[in-house]
């Protein structure tokens, strides 16, 4: 499937709290975030990615190691994809720490019995978040795979400033399904980027659809949903 | 953030099984238009409408884009035009349709409620001037549609006003003959008329209201019926209990789109919400059936036995998941079955399944009634205006809406076939049994009193 998407990081991620939840592919993913934490708040800060083939006590040995240098979680996301499991995690520390020593205290002693591929990198001081918020929409297509296809949305999206907040894509047979989560700056005409999305589907043989995420929210959650009149 | 199982049902809802909306109707009150000059006060109704009413149809385009659900229909709704017919003659009453008819062509909406007379305990001079102008208004526009209240629940049963639309109707149905007495379509007769209803052709705006508001009807019968199997495929052991809450699931997903949108299309209108009707409205189109629903249940031809049970059920399902998804439920909310418009229900009629005897029990217990079910031409008008009080009795001792929507088609006789066209549909004439044996009857008028309220066995 696809091709590169150039997935930026969520500024304001409205997440609750959830557990592991089966999809319908049977992959996993959780979620462990809020508004008031997807920023550091320390200056020593790092955020800790974690990849390894899934299997049970990742999180485990990976928050023990964090706790054993002192460090706080301030923020985690993990995804399952296809057997593969990754984890995403920003930690504050009392003290500075070395990246170096932080990526090899969460490997472990022997990085072959463990497995994990580990990257650190010290958090940067917040950015500056959006002035209004944006509108969340939500892109469906559905269709035939073949290479390229999340890279042409995704040059498309990333062409207009529009950030990717949530990615989804699966292969069944020969089909692939794609849903992104994205956020549109309050100039764009949203009939404009629904005919553009839609030629560009009837193009590569997809089924495109582009849509306010409230239609999602008002039909799942008990929660009713707001718009900013967009 | 969005689940990924969430937004895969929803899209299957929207676009595999064709959930839309059916009506945006926006209501407004017109009683300011009264004049005394005919020429005055067809201008102000006119402005008044263009002024409302002219950007509706954008919005509800716009907005529907905006969240990928097509608004099938845009219409107005129009406080009683007996209101701004006081003083004024038959005349008077037929430039207003007409004008009533062009405001709505110049707004782009294909209908225009509220020709609509009150006259559930008796009928003032004007009532009788807007009834009477029915065939000639009803033969002459092509969007106006009618609706008279001939009982209520605290006033009992009109049988004067009865007995005068059992002629009526059949004057409508000779006026538009060549359209196999198809201005009969646009006049619904109801006992406790809903005062919010957005769907045609009863809708028209009540006392209480605001100036104007926005509401919005609901509907997804290929929805609700799409789940239902999806259950009896997945579930063992399944009870009617759990397609009941599989009903009722459904019903809450499908009115909060109807919240969303109505709420949506009022603030961009400036106007305040009403109401969201979740109603099953069918239309002929294959799988947006009623009739299908009930079939899947488990009754192989609407009609049999247990169809009046099945129902009972959905009907109550509906209402109770539409209660839950939004506080502003109105209108109707409830199941409709209309026969030519649904082509489950107008098969039944034509293989003889499903009798008028039949239809009637079964309207004890949905939301609305007899409706859109062609008859004999030849039907007496003592006969209609008999079916028209059993179906009102049935509201006003239950304490709920039901309606008359008869076609009486000229020169047609049972079994005959007749096309309405659109989203009207086409049925088999039914049978209408003992016709004739009811002159006496009716012919004694006057009002049956309202029911007891105690002793309810």
């Amino acid at each position: 499937m696809g091709g590169n998407w150039g997935i930026k990081t969520t500024p304001v991620d409205r997440s609750p709290v959830r557990g592991q939840e089966p999809t319908e592919s049977g992959k996993t993913r959780s979620e462990y975030s809020s508004t008031t934490m997807s920023q550091p708040q320390s200056s020593h800060a790092y955020v800790l990615n974690v990849m390894s083939d899934d299997h049970p006590g990742i999180v485990s040995a990976v928050t023990n190691a964090i706790c054993s240098l002192g460090g706080n979680i301030t923020a985690c996301s993990q995804t399952v994809v296809g057997g593969y499991f990754t984890l995403i995690i920003v930690a504050t520390f009392p003290e500075a720490v070395e990246t170096e020593a932080l990526k090899a205290s969460v490997e472990g002693p022997d990085q072959d019995v463990t497995g994990f591929q580990v990257s650190v990198r010290r958090c940067e001081a917040p950015g500056s978040q959006a002035a209004e918020p944006l509108e969340q929409f939500v892109v469906t297509a559905f269709g035939k795979d073949k290479p390229g296809i999340i890279r042409r949305f995704a040059q498309y999206l990333a062409d207009k400033d529009i950030n990717i907040t949530d990615l989804f894509g699966d292969r069944s047979g020969d089909d692939f399904v794609l849903i992104a989560q994205v956020q549109v700056p309050p100039h764009w005409s949203i009939t404009m980027i629904q005919a553009d999305l839609e030629e560009m589907g009837n193009e590569e043989g997809f089924t495109v659809r582009f849509q306010h995420e409230n239609v999602f929210v008002a039909t799942n959650q008990l929660r009713l949903a707001h718009s900013h009149g967009k | 953030m969005l689940r990924t199982e969430e937004i895969l049902s929803t899209i299957e809802m929207l676009h595999a099984e064709h959930l839309d909306v059916r009506t945006v109707t926006m209501a407004l009150n017109v009683d300011d238009c009264a004049a005394a000059g005919i020429g005055h006060l067809c201008r102000k109704l006119h402005d008044k409408i263009l002024s409302h009413a002219s950007r509706l149809v954008a919005v509800c385009d716009k907005i529907g884009v905006k969240y990928g659900i097509p608004v099938t229909n845009k219409r107005l709704a129009i406080s009683p035009v007996t209101h701004i017919l006081a003083g004024h003659g038959r005349k008077t009453a037929v430039e207003v349709a007409r004008t009533l008819d062009q405001a709505a062509a110049e707004c782009g909406v294909d209908l225009v409620g509220g020709f609509t007379a009150l006259v559930h305990k008796g009928a003032t001079p004007t009532d009788r001037i807007v009834m009477e102008a029915l065939p000639e208004v009803l033969s002459t526009t092509s969007r106006v549609c009618s609706s008279v209240n001939v009982a209520s629940r605290k006033t009992g049963i009109n049988m004067d006003a009865i007995g005068q639309l059992g002629h009526i109707v059949l004057d409508i149905a000779r006026a538009t003959e060549k359209q196999n007495g198809f201005g009969c379509a646009k006049l619904v007769i109801f006992s406790n008329i809903p005062e919010d209803n957005p769907f045609m052709a009863g809708a028209y705006m009540g006392g209480g209201e605001a100036e104007a508001t926005v509401n919005i009807g609901v509907s997804g019968p290929g929805v609700v019926c799409s789940a239902l199997r999806r259950r009896i495929d997945r579930g063992q052991d399944l009870t009617l209990g759990d397609l009941a809450e599989e009903i009722k699931l459904t019903s809450f997903r499908v009115t909060r789109v109807g919240e969303l949108i109505g709420r949506e299309v009022a603030a961009e209108l400036g106007v305040p919400f009403g109401i969201v009707d979740l109603s099953l409205a069918p239309t002929p189109e294959i799988g947006d059936s009623v009739g299908e629903i009930i079939r899947t249940l488990g009754i192989d031809h609407v009609g049999a036995p247990g169809s009046t049970a099945a129902v009972a059920m959905l009907n109550d399902a509906v209402k109770k998941g539409g209660a839950f998804a939004s506080s502003s439920v109105g209108g109707m909310s409830g199941l409709f079955i209309p026969v030519s418009e649904d082509s489950c229900l107008a098969e039944a009629v034509a293989k003889g399944h499903l009798v008028l005897e039949k239809l009637e029990a079964m309207t004890s217990v949905c939301s609305v009634g007899l409706d859109m079910i062609a008859v004999p031409g030849d039907t007496a008008p003592e006969t209609i205006a008999a079916i028209i009080a059993d179906e009102m009795a049935i509201g006003v001792i239950n304490n709920k809406t039901t309606a008359v929507r008869l076609i009486p088609v000229p020169g047609a006789k049972a079994g005959d076939f007749v096309e309405f066209g659109g989203l009207f549909g086409s049925a088999t004439i039914i049978d209408v049994r003992n016709n004739g044996a009811s002159k006496a009857f009716v012919d004694f008028g006057g009002r049956i009193p309202a029911p007891i309220q105690s002793l309810g066995n």
